[in-house]
Protein backbone atom coordinates (compact mmCIF):
# COMPACT_ATOMS: atom_id res chain seq x y z
CA UNK A 1 0.00 0.00 0.00
CA UNK A 2 3.01 2.35 0.72
CA UNK A 3 4.60 1.88 -2.71
CA UNK A 4 1.49 3.03 -4.08
CA UNK A 5 1.60 6.24 -2.22
CA UNK A 6 5.04 6.68 -3.20
CA UNK A 7 4.12 5.98 -6.86
CA UNK A 8 1.31 8.39 -6.58
CA UNK A 9 2.91 11.28 -4.60
CA UNK A 10 3.62 14.94 -5.66
CA UNK A 11 7.58 15.15 -6.85
CA UNK A 12 10.84 13.40 -7.60
CA UNK A 13 9.57 9.81 -6.26
CA UNK A 14 6.06 9.77 -7.51
CA UNK A 15 4.17 10.47 -10.80
CA UNK A 16 1.76 12.76 -9.76
CA UNK A 17 3.10 15.85 -10.39
CA UNK A 18 4.30 14.28 -13.85
CA UNK A 19 0.57 13.33 -14.50
CA UNK A 20 -0.85 16.27 -13.10
CA UNK A 21 0.98 18.21 -15.68
CA UNK A 22 -0.48 15.99 -18.81
CA UNK A 23 -4.17 17.00 -17.25
CA UNK A 24 -3.32 20.42 -17.52
CA UNK A 25 -1.79 19.81 -21.07
CA UNK A 26 -5.20 17.83 -22.28
CA UNK A 27 -7.32 20.32 -20.56
CA UNK A 28 -5.79 23.23 -21.84
CA UNK A 29 -5.71 21.83 -25.65
CA UNK A 30 -9.22 21.02 -25.31
CA UNK A 31 -10.10 24.75 -24.21
CA UNK A 32 -7.75 26.29 -26.70
CA UNK A 33 -9.52 23.87 -29.89
CA UNK A 34 -12.82 24.97 -28.70
CA UNK A 35 -13.29 28.68 -29.70
CA UNK A 36 -11.44 27.95 -32.84
CA UNK A 37 -13.66 24.78 -33.79
CA UNK A 38 -17.26 26.72 -33.05
CA UNK A 39 -16.05 29.74 -35.26
CA UNK A 40 -15.07 27.65 -38.11
CA UNK A 41 -17.82 25.13 -37.54
CA UNK A 42 -20.22 28.58 -37.38
CA UNK A 43 -19.27 29.93 -40.71
CA UNK A 44 -19.49 26.53 -42.48
CA UNK A 45 -22.71 26.15 -41.83
CA UNK A 46 -23.77 29.73 -42.81
CA UNK A 47 -21.85 28.41 -45.87
CA UNK A 48 -23.91 25.76 -46.04
CA UNK A 49 -26.99 27.53 -46.00
CA UNK A 50 -25.77 29.98 -48.74
CA UNK A 51 -27.22 30.89 -52.07
CA UNK A 52 -24.12 30.64 -53.66
CA UNK A 53 -23.29 27.98 -54.71
CA UNK A 54 -19.52 27.98 -54.92
CA UNK A 55 -19.39 28.65 -50.64
CA UNK A 56 -21.86 25.79 -50.39
CA UNK A 57 -19.70 23.63 -52.70
CA UNK A 58 -16.95 24.93 -50.62
CA UNK A 59 -18.21 24.08 -47.12
CA UNK A 60 -19.55 20.62 -48.12
CA UNK A 61 -16.03 19.67 -49.80
CA UNK A 62 -14.52 20.59 -46.20
CA UNK A 63 -16.87 18.93 -43.68
CA UNK A 64 -16.94 15.73 -46.13
CA UNK A 65 -12.93 15.86 -46.05
CA UNK A 66 -12.37 16.41 -41.98
CA UNK A 67 -15.42 14.24 -40.80
CA UNK A 68 -14.05 11.54 -43.35
CA UNK A 69 -10.34 11.30 -42.34
CA UNK A 70 -9.44 9.79 -39.28
CA UNK A 71 -8.60 12.42 -36.46
CA UNK A 72 -4.81 10.79 -36.20
CA UNK A 73 -4.32 11.26 -39.98
CA UNK A 74 -5.75 14.92 -39.79
CA UNK A 75 -3.08 15.26 -36.84
CA UNK A 76 -0.33 13.56 -38.71
CA UNK A 77 -1.10 15.98 -41.80
CA UNK A 78 -0.87 19.01 -40.09
CA UNK A 79 1.59 17.96 -37.73
CA UNK A 80 4.07 16.63 -40.03
CA UNK A 81 2.82 17.17 -43.77
CA UNK A 82 2.51 21.12 -42.91
CA UNK A 83 6.65 20.94 -41.69
CA UNK A 84 7.59 18.95 -44.76
CA UNK A 85 5.68 20.84 -47.02
CA UNK A 86 6.75 24.03 -45.96
CA UNK A 87 10.59 23.12 -45.97
CA UNK A 88 10.29 21.83 -49.02
CA UNK A 89 8.53 24.96 -50.60
CA UNK A 90 11.57 26.87 -48.87
CA UNK A 91 14.25 24.51 -50.72
CA UNK A 92 12.57 24.96 -53.63
CA UNK A 93 13.21 29.07 -52.82
CA UNK A 94 16.66 28.56 -51.73
CA UNK A 95 16.41 28.87 -48.08
CA UNK A 96 17.52 26.55 -46.13
CA UNK A 97 15.66 27.65 -42.35
CA UNK A 98 14.56 24.73 -40.34
CA UNK A 99 10.99 25.01 -39.40
CA UNK A 100 9.60 24.07 -36.40
CA UNK A 101 5.34 23.61 -35.78
CA UNK A 102 4.42 23.15 -32.27
CA UNK A 103 2.86 19.88 -31.49
CA UNK A 104 0.46 21.72 -29.22
CA UNK A 105 -0.65 24.65 -32.01
CA UNK A 106 -0.49 21.53 -34.40
CA UNK A 107 -2.59 19.54 -32.13
CA UNK A 108 -5.11 22.94 -31.96
CA UNK A 109 -5.27 23.09 -35.79
CA UNK A 110 -6.07 19.48 -36.28
CA UNK A 111 -8.57 18.87 -33.54
CA UNK A 112 -10.08 22.41 -34.10
CA UNK A 113 -10.81 21.34 -37.96
CA UNK A 114 -12.44 18.00 -36.98
CA UNK A 115 -14.80 19.55 -34.50
CA UNK A 116 -15.64 22.32 -36.95
CA UNK A 117 -16.65 20.05 -39.04
CA UNK A 118 -18.95 18.12 -37.19
CA UNK A 119 -19.88 21.71 -35.55
CA UNK A 120 -20.94 22.69 -38.51
CA UNK A 121 -24.04 20.31 -39.16
CA UNK A 122 -25.13 20.63 -35.49
CA UNK A 123 -25.31 24.08 -35.97
CA UNK A 124 -26.85 23.54 -39.38
CA UNK A 125 -30.23 21.88 -37.84
CA UNK A 126 -30.28 24.23 -35.16
CA UNK A 127 -30.64 26.58 -37.87
CA UNK A 128 -32.86 24.87 -39.34
CA UNK A 129 -34.78 24.82 -36.49
CA UNK A 130 -35.51 28.72 -36.42
CA UNK A 131 -38.20 29.81 -38.39
CA UNK A 132 -37.98 31.85 -40.76
CA UNK A 133 -40.18 34.02 -38.82
CA UNK A 134 -37.82 35.13 -36.46
CA UNK A 135 -35.50 36.81 -38.65
CA UNK A 136 -38.15 38.53 -40.29
CA UNK A 137 -39.42 39.82 -37.14
CA UNK A 138 -36.12 41.01 -36.69
CA UNK A 139 -35.87 42.72 -40.12
CA UNK A 140 -39.95 44.35 -39.37
CA UNK A 141 -38.54 46.00 -36.13
CA UNK A 142 -35.94 47.59 -38.05
CA UNK A 143 -32.67 45.50 -36.74
CA UNK A 144 -30.00 44.78 -39.65
CA UNK A 145 -28.78 41.50 -40.60
CA UNK A 146 -26.09 41.52 -38.13
CA UNK A 147 -27.93 42.79 -35.42
CA UNK A 148 -30.93 39.89 -36.47
CA UNK A 149 -28.15 37.70 -36.02
CA UNK A 150 -26.49 38.41 -32.99
CA UNK A 151 -29.73 39.22 -30.87
CA UNK A 152 -32.43 37.12 -32.04
CA UNK A 153 -30.99 34.05 -33.67
CA UNK A 154 -27.95 32.97 -31.68
CA UNK A 155 -29.28 32.88 -28.43
CA UNK A 156 -31.87 30.52 -29.66
CA UNK A 157 -28.98 28.60 -32.10
CA UNK A 158 -26.71 28.26 -28.71
CA UNK A 159 -29.98 26.70 -26.76
CA UNK A 160 -30.82 24.67 -29.96
CA UNK A 161 -27.25 23.27 -30.70
CA UNK A 162 -26.21 22.87 -27.32
CA UNK A 163 -26.50 19.20 -26.38
CA UNK A 164 -25.28 18.21 -29.62
CA UNK A 165 -22.55 20.53 -28.83
CA UNK A 166 -21.73 19.33 -25.39
CA UNK A 167 -21.45 16.08 -27.13
CA UNK A 168 -18.65 17.54 -29.32
CA UNK A 169 -17.30 18.45 -26.11
CA UNK A 170 -16.77 15.61 -24.62
CA UNK A 171 -15.32 14.05 -27.77
CA UNK A 172 -12.93 16.32 -28.46
CA UNK A 173 -11.86 15.87 -24.19
CA UNK A 174 -11.50 12.16 -25.33
CA UNK A 175 -9.47 12.79 -28.57
CA UNK A 176 -7.16 15.51 -26.97
CA UNK A 177 -5.50 11.48 -26.65
CA UNK A 178 -4.48 11.58 -30.05
CA UNK A 179 -1.58 14.37 -29.42
CA UNK A 180 0.50 11.97 -27.53
CA UNK A 181 1.64 10.84 -30.87
CA UNK A 182 3.24 14.31 -31.94
CA UNK A 183 5.21 14.18 -28.67
CA UNK A 184 2.72 16.34 -26.20
CA UNK A 185 3.02 14.61 -23.47
CA UNK A 186 -1.33 14.57 -22.13
CA UNK A 187 -2.96 12.36 -19.88
CA UNK A 188 -2.47 9.42 -21.71
CA UNK A 189 1.21 9.95 -22.87
CA UNK A 190 2.26 10.41 -18.80
CA UNK A 191 -0.05 7.48 -17.59
CA UNK A 192 1.15 5.45 -20.27
CA UNK A 193 5.05 6.37 -19.41
CA UNK A 194 4.33 5.68 -15.97
CA UNK A 195 2.32 2.34 -16.21
CA UNK A 196 5.40 1.17 -18.38
CA UNK A 197 8.30 2.03 -16.01
CA UNK A 198 6.76 0.86 -13.00
CA UNK A 199 5.19 -1.55 -14.25
CA UNK A 200 1.80 -0.89 -12.60
CA UNK A 201 -0.11 -0.52 -15.26
CA UNK A 202 -3.66 -0.78 -14.02
CA UNK A 203 -2.40 1.97 -11.27
CA UNK A 204 -1.86 4.01 -13.81
CA UNK A 205 -4.30 3.56 -16.43
CA UNK A 206 -7.38 3.59 -13.54
CA UNK A 207 -6.05 6.71 -12.94
CA UNK A 208 -6.12 8.00 -16.31
CA UNK A 209 -9.85 6.38 -16.37
CA UNK A 210 -10.72 8.38 -13.04
CA UNK A 211 -9.07 11.93 -14.70
CA UNK A 212 -10.95 11.75 -17.49
CA UNK A 213 -14.21 10.84 -15.83
CA UNK A 214 -13.87 13.48 -13.60
CA UNK A 215 -12.91 16.27 -16.45
CA UNK A 216 -16.24 14.62 -17.83
CA UNK A 217 -18.47 15.31 -14.90
CA UNK A 218 -16.79 19.36 -14.48
CA UNK A 219 -17.83 19.54 -17.93
CA UNK A 220 -21.54 18.13 -17.73
CA UNK A 221 -21.47 20.78 -14.19
CA UNK A 222 -20.80 24.10 -16.96
CA UNK A 223 -22.89 22.75 -19.74
CA UNK A 224 -25.73 22.52 -16.96
CA UNK A 225 -25.19 26.18 -16.01
CA UNK A 226 -24.95 27.45 -20.05
CA UNK A 227 -28.06 25.42 -20.10
CA UNK A 228 -29.77 27.04 -17.45
CA UNK A 229 -28.81 30.35 -19.08
CA UNK A 230 -30.37 30.24 -22.09
CA UNK A 231 -33.70 28.87 -20.67
CA UNK A 232 -33.91 31.66 -18.57
CA UNK A 233 -33.71 34.30 -21.81
CA UNK A 234 -35.73 31.66 -23.42
CA UNK A 235 -38.81 32.94 -20.67
CA UNK A 236 -37.63 36.05 -20.46
CA UNK A 237 -38.25 36.26 -24.35
CA UNK B 1 36.85 22.05 -45.33
CA UNK B 2 34.61 19.54 -46.05
CA UNK B 3 37.10 17.92 -47.66
CA UNK B 4 39.62 17.88 -44.27
CA UNK B 5 37.18 16.77 -42.19
CA UNK B 6 36.43 14.18 -43.83
CA UNK B 7 40.12 13.05 -43.56
CA UNK B 8 39.94 13.49 -40.47
CA UNK B 9 36.92 11.38 -39.92
CA UNK B 10 38.82 8.17 -42.01
CA UNK B 11 42.11 8.99 -40.07
CA UNK B 12 39.65 8.90 -36.88
CA UNK B 13 38.42 6.07 -37.78
CA UNK B 14 41.37 3.80 -38.28
CA UNK B 15 43.60 5.39 -35.27
CA UNK B 16 40.45 6.03 -32.89
CA UNK B 17 43.15 8.38 -30.43
CA UNK B 18 42.14 11.58 -33.04
CA UNK B 19 39.27 13.44 -32.18
CA UNK B 20 38.07 16.20 -34.02
CA UNK B 21 38.55 19.19 -31.62
CA UNK B 22 40.05 20.91 -34.69
CA UNK B 23 37.37 20.37 -37.23
CA UNK B 24 34.20 21.97 -37.03
CA UNK B 25 32.72 24.16 -33.79
CA UNK B 26 30.94 22.60 -32.01
CA UNK B 27 28.10 20.67 -33.18
CA UNK B 28 24.55 20.70 -32.32
CA UNK B 29 22.61 17.49 -32.36
CA UNK B 30 19.04 16.94 -31.28
CA UNK B 31 18.38 13.11 -30.01
CA UNK B 32 14.64 11.86 -30.32
CA UNK B 33 13.98 8.60 -27.96
CA UNK B 34 10.74 7.11 -26.76
CA UNK B 35 11.22 7.69 -23.27
CA UNK B 36 9.12 3.91 -22.12
CA UNK B 37 11.87 1.06 -22.87
CA UNK B 38 13.46 0.45 -19.68
CA UNK B 39 15.86 -0.66 -18.93
CA UNK B 40 17.43 1.12 -22.04
CA UNK B 41 15.43 4.56 -22.40
CA UNK B 42 12.93 5.77 -19.82
CA UNK B 43 11.80 8.28 -18.16
CA UNK B 44 12.03 8.70 -14.16
CA UNK B 45 9.23 10.09 -11.85
CA UNK B 46 10.61 13.31 -11.74
CA UNK B 47 11.18 13.67 -15.66
CA UNK B 48 14.68 12.66 -16.18
CA UNK B 49 15.47 9.98 -18.57
CA UNK B 50 17.60 7.21 -18.20
CA UNK B 51 18.90 3.98 -19.32
CA UNK B 52 21.50 2.01 -21.86
CA UNK B 53 20.43 4.17 -24.77
CA UNK B 54 20.75 7.49 -22.69
CA UNK B 55 23.96 6.68 -21.67
CA UNK B 56 25.55 5.54 -24.81
CA UNK B 57 24.21 8.59 -26.37
CA UNK B 58 25.56 10.85 -23.90
CA UNK B 59 28.97 8.95 -24.37
CA UNK B 60 28.66 9.44 -28.17
CA UNK B 61 28.05 13.14 -27.94
CA UNK B 62 30.78 13.64 -25.57
CA UNK B 63 33.13 11.59 -27.92
CA UNK B 64 31.89 13.49 -31.38
CA UNK B 65 32.49 16.66 -28.68
CA UNK B 66 28.46 17.66 -29.67
CA UNK B 67 26.02 19.56 -27.67
CA UNK B 68 23.27 17.10 -27.54
CA UNK B 69 19.80 17.74 -26.40
CA UNK B 70 16.82 14.64 -25.73
CA UNK B 71 13.93 14.84 -26.91
CA UNK B 72 11.12 12.56 -26.35
CA UNK B 73 8.59 11.40 -28.95
CA UNK B 74 5.67 8.34 -28.66
CA UNK B 75 7.11 5.11 -30.85
CA UNK B 76 4.46 5.55 -33.52
CA UNK B 77 5.70 9.05 -34.29
CA UNK B 78 9.30 8.64 -34.13
CA UNK B 79 10.33 8.16 -37.58
CA UNK B 80 8.03 10.60 -39.05
CA UNK B 81 9.17 13.28 -36.44
CA UNK B 82 12.73 12.64 -37.44
CA UNK B 83 11.69 12.77 -41.17
CA UNK B 84 10.17 16.19 -40.48
CA UNK B 85 13.21 17.48 -38.85
CA UNK B 86 11.97 17.60 -35.19
CA UNK B 87 15.13 15.91 -34.11
CA UNK B 88 18.36 15.03 -36.04
CA UNK B 89 19.04 11.08 -35.16
CA UNK B 90 16.92 8.34 -33.29
CA UNK B 91 18.32 6.36 -30.31
CA UNK B 92 15.74 4.69 -28.90
CA UNK B 93 16.98 0.74 -29.35
CA UNK B 94 15.91 0.62 -32.96
CA UNK B 95 16.49 -2.35 -34.59
CA UNK B 96 18.15 -1.85 -38.92
CA UNK B 97 15.72 -3.55 -41.16
CA UNK B 98 15.55 -2.95 -44.23
CA UNK B 99 11.68 -1.73 -44.25
CA UNK B 100 12.96 0.95 -42.09
CA UNK B 101 16.16 1.51 -44.41
CA UNK B 102 13.86 2.63 -47.09
CA UNK B 103 12.84 5.19 -45.13
CA UNK B 104 15.65 6.48 -42.81
CA UNK B 105 19.65 5.97 -43.05
CA UNK B 106 21.26 3.74 -40.24
CA UNK B 107 24.98 3.73 -38.08
CA UNK B 108 26.65 0.22 -37.54
CA UNK B 109 24.71 -1.52 -34.58
CA UNK B 110 25.41 -0.15 -31.58
CA UNK B 111 24.06 -3.45 -29.72
CA UNK B 112 22.55 -6.33 -30.68
CA UNK B 113 20.87 -8.89 -27.88
CA UNK B 114 18.51 -11.82 -28.98
CA UNK B 115 14.73 -12.38 -28.82
CA UNK B 116 13.40 -15.00 -25.97
CA UNK B 117 10.34 -16.64 -25.10
CA UNK B 118 8.60 -16.55 -21.56
CA UNK B 119 6.04 -18.86 -20.32
CA UNK B 120 3.55 -19.29 -17.83
CA UNK B 121 5.47 -21.21 -14.78
CA UNK B 122 3.28 -23.91 -14.75
CA UNK B 123 3.17 -23.96 -18.91
CA UNK B 124 3.61 -27.31 -20.57
CA UNK B 125 5.54 -26.31 -23.76
CA UNK B 126 8.78 -28.26 -23.83
CA UNK B 127 10.83 -25.64 -25.93
CA UNK B 128 11.22 -22.36 -28.02
CA UNK B 129 10.21 -24.62 -31.61
CA UNK B 130 7.81 -23.74 -33.67
CA UNK B 131 6.15 -27.44 -33.57
CA UNK B 132 6.45 -26.73 -29.81
CA UNK B 133 4.17 -23.48 -30.00
CA UNK B 134 2.06 -25.13 -32.56
CA UNK B 135 -1.40 -24.09 -31.30
CA UNK B 136 -0.44 -21.91 -28.98
CA UNK B 137 -1.17 -18.41 -28.46
CA UNK B 138 1.91 -16.05 -28.85
CA UNK B 139 1.89 -12.21 -27.24
CA UNK B 140 3.68 -9.76 -29.41
CA UNK B 141 4.66 -6.08 -30.09
CA UNK B 142 3.15 -5.32 -32.94
CA UNK B 143 5.35 -3.30 -35.58
CA UNK B 144 8.46 -5.03 -34.82
CA UNK B 145 10.75 -7.23 -35.85
CA UNK B 146 9.90 -9.77 -33.29
CA UNK B 147 6.38 -9.79 -34.66
CA UNK B 148 7.76 -10.04 -38.46
CA UNK B 149 9.77 -12.92 -36.86
CA UNK B 150 6.95 -14.38 -34.96
CA UNK B 151 4.50 -14.51 -38.15
CA UNK B 152 7.46 -15.70 -40.73
CA UNK B 153 8.33 -18.59 -37.82
CA UNK B 154 5.84 -19.53 -35.81
CA UNK B 155 2.63 -19.30 -38.44
CA UNK B 156 1.22 -22.66 -36.70
CA UNK B 157 0.82 -20.53 -33.58
CA UNK B 158 -1.98 -18.16 -32.79
CA UNK B 159 0.34 -14.68 -32.90
CA UNK B 160 -1.54 -11.58 -31.27
CA UNK B 161 0.12 -8.03 -31.64
CA UNK B 162 -0.22 -5.66 -28.85
CA UNK B 163 0.92 -2.08 -28.99
CA UNK B 164 3.25 -2.06 -26.46
CA UNK B 165 5.12 -4.92 -24.17
CA UNK B 166 2.98 -3.96 -21.10
CA UNK B 167 0.04 -4.80 -22.71
CA UNK B 168 1.14 -8.81 -23.81
CA UNK B 169 2.63 -8.49 -19.89
CA UNK B 170 -0.34 -8.27 -18.64
CA UNK B 171 -2.06 -10.50 -20.72
CA UNK B 172 0.57 -13.75 -19.94
CA UNK B 173 0.10 -12.37 -16.15
CA UNK B 174 -3.57 -12.92 -16.59
CA UNK B 175 -3.37 -15.94 -18.56
CA UNK B 176 -4.90 -15.29 -21.73
CA UNK B 177 -2.09 -16.21 -24.21
CA UNK B 178 0.28 -19.05 -23.77
CA UNK B 179 3.67 -17.35 -24.51
CA UNK B 180 5.34 -14.32 -25.16
CA UNK B 181 7.83 -13.23 -27.52
CA UNK B 182 10.55 -10.12 -27.69
CA UNK B 183 14.06 -9.36 -26.85
CA UNK B 184 15.53 -11.20 -23.74
CA UNK B 185 16.41 -7.31 -22.31
CA UNK B 186 12.90 -6.79 -21.85
CA UNK B 187 11.80 -10.19 -20.87
CA UNK B 188 14.08 -10.18 -18.35
CA UNK B 189 13.00 -6.75 -16.69
CA UNK B 190 9.46 -8.64 -16.91
CA UNK B 191 10.35 -11.84 -15.25
CA UNK B 192 12.21 -8.96 -12.79
CA UNK B 193 8.81 -7.13 -11.07
CA UNK B 194 6.73 -8.79 -8.71
CA UNK B 195 4.06 -9.56 -11.45
CA UNK B 196 6.44 -11.19 -13.45
CA UNK B 197 8.36 -13.78 -10.69
CA UNK B 198 5.13 -14.56 -9.48
CA UNK B 199 3.47 -16.04 -13.14
CA UNK B 200 6.21 -16.59 -15.63
CA UNK B 201 10.17 -18.13 -16.70
CA UNK B 202 12.28 -17.52 -19.67
CA UNK B 203 12.11 -20.91 -21.66
CA UNK B 204 14.60 -19.99 -23.62
CA UNK B 205 16.40 -17.31 -26.43
CA UNK B 206 15.73 -18.13 -30.12
CA UNK B 207 18.49 -17.75 -32.35
CA UNK B 208 18.22 -14.14 -34.28
CA UNK B 209 17.48 -14.25 -37.92
CA UNK B 210 19.46 -11.90 -39.63
CA UNK B 211 16.90 -11.10 -42.18
CA UNK B 212 14.35 -10.42 -40.00
CA UNK B 213 15.80 -9.45 -37.21
CA UNK B 214 18.42 -7.25 -39.04
CA UNK B 215 21.77 -6.50 -37.56
CA UNK B 216 20.93 -5.29 -34.13
CA UNK B 217 20.21 -1.70 -32.92
CA UNK B 218 21.37 0.94 -34.75
CA UNK B 219 20.78 4.74 -34.93
CA UNK B 220 18.84 5.87 -37.56
CA UNK B 221 18.81 9.70 -39.07
CA UNK B 222 17.29 11.12 -42.05
CA UNK B 223 18.30 9.56 -45.47
CA UNK B 224 21.82 11.13 -47.27
CA UNK B 225 23.04 12.35 -44.37
CA UNK B 226 26.18 10.67 -44.91
CA UNK B 227 28.77 13.09 -42.62
CA UNK B 228 26.12 12.35 -39.68
CA UNK B 229 26.22 8.64 -39.99
CA UNK B 230 29.88 8.93 -40.58
CA UNK B 231 30.99 10.92 -37.31
CA UNK B 232 28.27 8.56 -35.15
CA UNK B 233 29.98 5.47 -36.52
CA UNK B 234 33.33 6.74 -35.71
CA UNK B 235 32.12 7.74 -32.19
CA UNK B 236 30.76 4.26 -31.54
CA UNK B 237 34.25 2.38 -32.33
CA UNK B 238 36.18 4.88 -30.28
CA UNK B 239 33.96 4.43 -27.25
CA UNK B 240 33.57 0.44 -27.95
CA UNK B 241 38.05 0.64 -28.15
CA UNK B 242 38.00 3.14 -25.04
CA UNK B 243 36.23 0.37 -22.52
CA UNK B 244 33.39 3.72 -22.25
CA UNK B 245 30.52 1.16 -23.90
CA UNK B 246 31.67 -1.62 -21.75
CA UNK B 247 32.12 0.69 -18.16
CA UNK B 248 28.21 1.50 -19.29
CA UNK B 249 26.85 -1.97 -20.49
CA UNK B 250 28.59 -3.55 -17.05
CA UNK B 251 25.94 -1.25 -15.44
CA UNK B 252 22.89 -2.66 -17.05
CA UNK B 253 23.86 -5.84 -18.04
CA UNK B 254 25.56 -8.77 -17.27
CA UNK B 255 25.91 -10.47 -20.57
CA UNK B 256 28.03 -9.45 -23.73
CA UNK B 257 25.01 -6.72 -25.55
CA UNK B 258 27.16 -5.79 -28.17
CA UNK B 259 26.79 -8.99 -29.86
CA UNK B 260 29.33 -10.77 -31.83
Amino acid sequence: MEKYLILLSWGSQGWLDDIARGAFITVSLALCTLPIGLLIGFFIALGKQSNEPTIKLAANIYTTIFRGLPELLTLFLVYFGIQIGVQKLLALLGFSAQIEINSFVSGMLALGVVFSSYASEVFLSAFRAIPKGQYEGGYAVGLHTGQTMRLIILPQLIRLALPGLSNLWLILLKDTALVSVVGLSDILRQTGVAARVTKEAFLFFGLACLIYLALAIISSFFIERIELWTKKSGVTR
Amino acid sequence: MKLSLKLALSAATVALTMGFSHAEDMMKLKIGTEGAYPPFNNLTADGKLEGFDIDITNALCAEMKAECEIVTQDWDGIIPALQAGKFDAIIASMSITDERKEKVDFTKKYYNTPPAIAVPKDSTIADISPEALKGKSIGVQASTIHFNFAEAKYGESDIKGFPSAQEYQLDIANGRVDAVMDDVMVLKGFIATPEGTACCKILGTIEPDAKIHGEGAGIAVRKGETDLVNKLNAAIEAIRANGKYDEIAKKYFDFDVYGS
